[in-house]
């Protein structure tokens, strides 16, 4: 499965020829290079498919690190002063605009048609949705679900619509440097001498756990003193949209989160 | 007369003492006290707190009764050095008389009071940002004490002798060379009038060995390869050039047996490390324990743990040396917890295997049979297209420092549970590359997890475990005070109880722990420190 995914992703480069980056032309050839640079040096902390472990994702338009092209070679082959991010100085010539190219190719999703619009979409957002019930959007609303400001630069179409209609059918995960990629949603379920709570995760550890409670609030315990703990694998605080909005409203709310980049 | 000087420095100090009301007694390290190490918990003079890398401190000032009264007596920050990508630090302090002695990544040294943290010295090597470190970060795990000096291999694979009252160099020499792949990021292990280091590099396609180096002059003593040449014993198990570019890198820090008079060296993967197919063959001495005359670095005997691997299952785990009866006969025992799952026992006299016990899940292997040799599970090799195995190629446990407590007999081990799609592709080797033939994809996050382990050390049989959030990059160090420290990813410094594993206590670092806890005492008090991100931490009571 992971291979295919490797080879259609090559097989979209091919198909369009060449992909062009701020430091010039790339060609199928040029990411080659750059893939198999990345696998060598690059898969053990991001994943083979840079889709992160113990390194961040690298799927996504935008590298906090990397601005622009030029920026992205640099900390590849120099590092990143302060982290784990080492370098590859062994990099020569054109490899590390190879290794960039490639990474930039990860991130880089075809353009995708809106289904709906995306102006009723906000109204539908607003109004019937009453998203920002949970969400943060441009400041407005309450953070219990994922803040959505930018919701379009990580996710495509396919991915916002499972999002509305079956949100327990993605388990996105929170990349730490130090502990691999942790669920970044997960229902807990804590029964305390206080009472029996229900949320979202927030961090954890061998001996503590936080979450956040239906009401946006966080609360934190020692996991020595609970009556039980625990993990809904599978699961979302969020209800499913598919009997509270017709299709039309589904493609207008999935075009405004789409729009959100 | 090194022990005279000893004693000279600390007459002195006792007389700085008197007048002044307060002193740091700078100690020097003679062999006789690098022997008694294990006994003495005032001092910490080696990377595993003696030669027989049991990591135990014999004080129990500190014990399940108070130890959750702990709290920080001083932590250090430690430097900024302008080399990309250093961030990480897996040091072990060393303690002689007052003086701790930590290395900071890549390579440099600082000396720090043990009463108040306050810096004596530092030191930084001239490394240039262009070091290549290929398969590992830019870390360092420590340094080695003899008499009046502090030795630390660099990243820039050169080892140095500084004065240990200054931190200046007294020499330095070229162990490797840096630009074909050769590293050092281990502590040196300091023997009589020697000092003995290993390489690391198996990913860049290097020719392992160890070295044994002059403690006063850095002449070199000896080299001994871990791939043999053509005609040299064990070279059978390899075919045509390989051995060239064979690996069996040798970077973690060995035992001693003074008694016997052997060292005991451990070595990483055969390269290219997931690619088999291009160097058939048994890979010797890739993935093993060596036995080697200290005097001549001659090879008394070998233990190939994971023959012909190719899930870069480095066998580069702490060998502990453990003496006591085994089935009946009292024999002298060399334990290891196996990266590839299994726990080890082999007679430290002749190698002889003696026990392979699974102590995590793998899915590679139906065990060991009667000669030591994995009963390999087909078709658990690498694949071009994806081969999903356990453990993941940072094995089931890894370099971080295993702890026995040898008044209970227990062996407590940090356990990794993860496991990883392993793939294999082509490479050809360019020296200063990569020379890896593939990868892996672990499964990580809320898929893997971690755990302390205790271990009977005759059978391998688990006592108990205490669960961990994710696989730990951290030691552990067992004491009298019937105690287990150990430390996560989360940032938790933590201590269990001994006999059940129960959690005692624990402290927010506020960074990921990634090196080993180590213990020694400040007038008579009892210490335990840990680092947390770029931050040392020293736990007492008093």
């Amino acid at each position: 499965m992971l291979l295919k995914q490797t080879l259609s992703r090559c097989s979209a480069f091919i198909v369009a020829g060449f992909l062009l980056l701020s430091t010039g032309p790339v060609s199928a050839q040029n990411l080659e290079n750059g893939e198999q640079l990345f696998q060598t040096l690059c898969a053990r902390c991001h994943g083979m498919l840079g889709e992160g472990s113990e390194g961040p994702s690298l799927t996504r338009p935008n590298l906090v690190h990397a601005p622009d092209d030029a920026a992205l070679v640099s900390l590849i082959v120099g590092g990143i002063p302060g982290t784990g991010m080492p370098g590859s100085r062994q990099l020569r010539g054109q490899d590390g605009p190879d290794v960039a190219a490639y990474v930039r190719s990860l991130g880089v999703l075809p353009p995708e048609d809106m289904p709906g619009d995306p102006v009723a979409g906000a109204e539908v957002y607003r109004a019937v949705g009453n998203c920002s019930s949970c969400h943060i959007l441009n400041g407005e609303g309450l953070g219990i679900g994922p803040e959505l400001s930018k919701v379009g630069q990580r996710r495509n179409a396919a991915y916002l619509r499972r999002s509305v209609t079956s949100p327990e059918a993605d388990q996105p995960r929170l990349v730490d440097r130090f502990r691999g990629s942790l669920q970044a949603f997960l229902t807990v379920r804590i029964v305390s001498e206080y009472g029996i709570y229900e949320g979202m995760r927030i961090n954890e550890d061998a001996f503590t756990v936080q979450m956040r409670d239906m009401a946006g609030e966080i609360v934190s315990f020692k996991k020595s003193d609970l009556i039980s703990y625990q993990k809904v694998q599978g699961h979302s605080l969020m209800p499913g949209y598919n009997s509270v909005l017709d299709e039309k409203q589904i493609d207008n709310v999935v075009s405004y989160l789409m729009s959100l980049n | 007369m090194k022990l005279s000087a000893n004693l000279k420095s600390k007459l002195f100090s006792t007389f700085l003492l008197l007048c002044f009301g307060s002193s740091t007694v700078l100690a020097d390290t003679p062999f006789e006290a690098l022997l008694n190490d294990e006994a003495n918990g005032a001092d910490w003079l080696s990377y595993s707190g003696g030669y027989k890398s049991q990591r135990f401190s014999p004080l129990s000032q500190i014990n399940t009764a108070n130890v959750d009264q702990l709290k920080v007596m001083w932590a250090y920050q430690m430097q900024p050095t302008g080399i990309n990508g250093a961030a990480l630090q897996e040091t072990t302090p060393l303690v002689a008389g007052d003086v701790m002695y930590i290395t900071e990544s890549p390579s440099s040294v600082t000396a720090l009071d043990t009463h108040t943290g306050r810096m004596l010295w530092h030191f930084v090597p001239d490394i240039s940002n262009d070091v290549l470190n290929i398969g590992f970060p830019r870390i360092n795990r420590g340094v080695a004490l003899l008499d009046d000096k502090v030795y630390v291999a660099t990243l820039d694979a050169r080892l140095f002798a500084l004065d240990a009252r200054t931190g200046a160099v007294r020499w330095e020499t070229a162990v490797a060379d840096n630009s074909v792949g050769f590293s050092l990021t281990l502590a040196p292990l300091a023997l009589d009038g020697k000092i003995v280091v290993g390489v690391s590099g198996a990913e860049a396609g290097v020719r392992g060995y160890i070295d044994a180096y002059d403690s006063e002059t850095g002449e070199r003593l000896w080299r001994t390869f871990t791939v043999p040449a053509p005609g040299e014993p064990g070279s059978e198990t390899w075919q045509g050039d390989d051995w060239q570019t064979g690996g069996g890198s040798t970077w973690l820090t060995g035992s001693y047996d003074p008694d016997l008079d052997l060292l005991y060296w451990t070595t990483g993967n055969p390269a290219p490390d997931w690619n088999g197919d291009l160097r058939p063959g048994d890979n010797l001495f890739t993935c093993a324990v060596l036995a080697l005359d200290p005097d001549t670095g001659e090879m008394k005997w070998f233990f190939q743990y994971t023959p012909h691997d190719t899930h870069d299952w480095d066998a580069n785990q702490i060998p502990v040396l453990v003496d006591g009866e085994f089935e009946g006969r009292q024999r002298k025992l060399l334990a290891l917890a196996n990266r590839n799952a299994f726990y080890y026992l082999l007679d430290r006299e002749t190698g002889e295997y003696l026990l392979g016990e699974e102590y995590s899940f793998q899915t590679w292997s139906e065990g060991i049979d009667d000669n030591g040799r994995p009963i390999v599970i087909p078709n658990t090799e690498p694949m071009r297209e994806g081969n999903l195995v356990w453990p993941s190629l940072q094995g089931a446990t890894n370099w971080f420092s295993p702890s026995y407590n040898p008044q209970t007999e227990q062996f407590f081990v940090p356990n990794r549970r993860m496991g990883a799609i392993y793939f294999k592709s082509d490479v050809e080797y360019e020296p200063g590359m990569p020379f890896l033939g593939g990868g892996e994809q672990p499964l990580d996050g809320d898929d893997a997890s971690g755990a302390i382990l205790a271990l009977d050390v005759m059978t391998g049989e688990q006592q108990w475990e205490f669960e961990l959030q994710t696989p730990p990059w951290s030691g552990v160090m067992a004491t009298a005070g019937g105690l287990v420290f150990g430390a996560s990813n989360e940032g938790n410094f933590f201590a269990l109880d001994a006999e059940d594993g129960g959690p005692l206590w624990f402290f927010n670092s506020g960074a990921h722990i990634r090196t080993n806890p180590m213990g020694f005492s400040v007038d008579g008090n009892q210490r335990v420190a840990i680092i947390g991100g770029q931050t040392l931490f020293v736990f007492g009571l008093e």
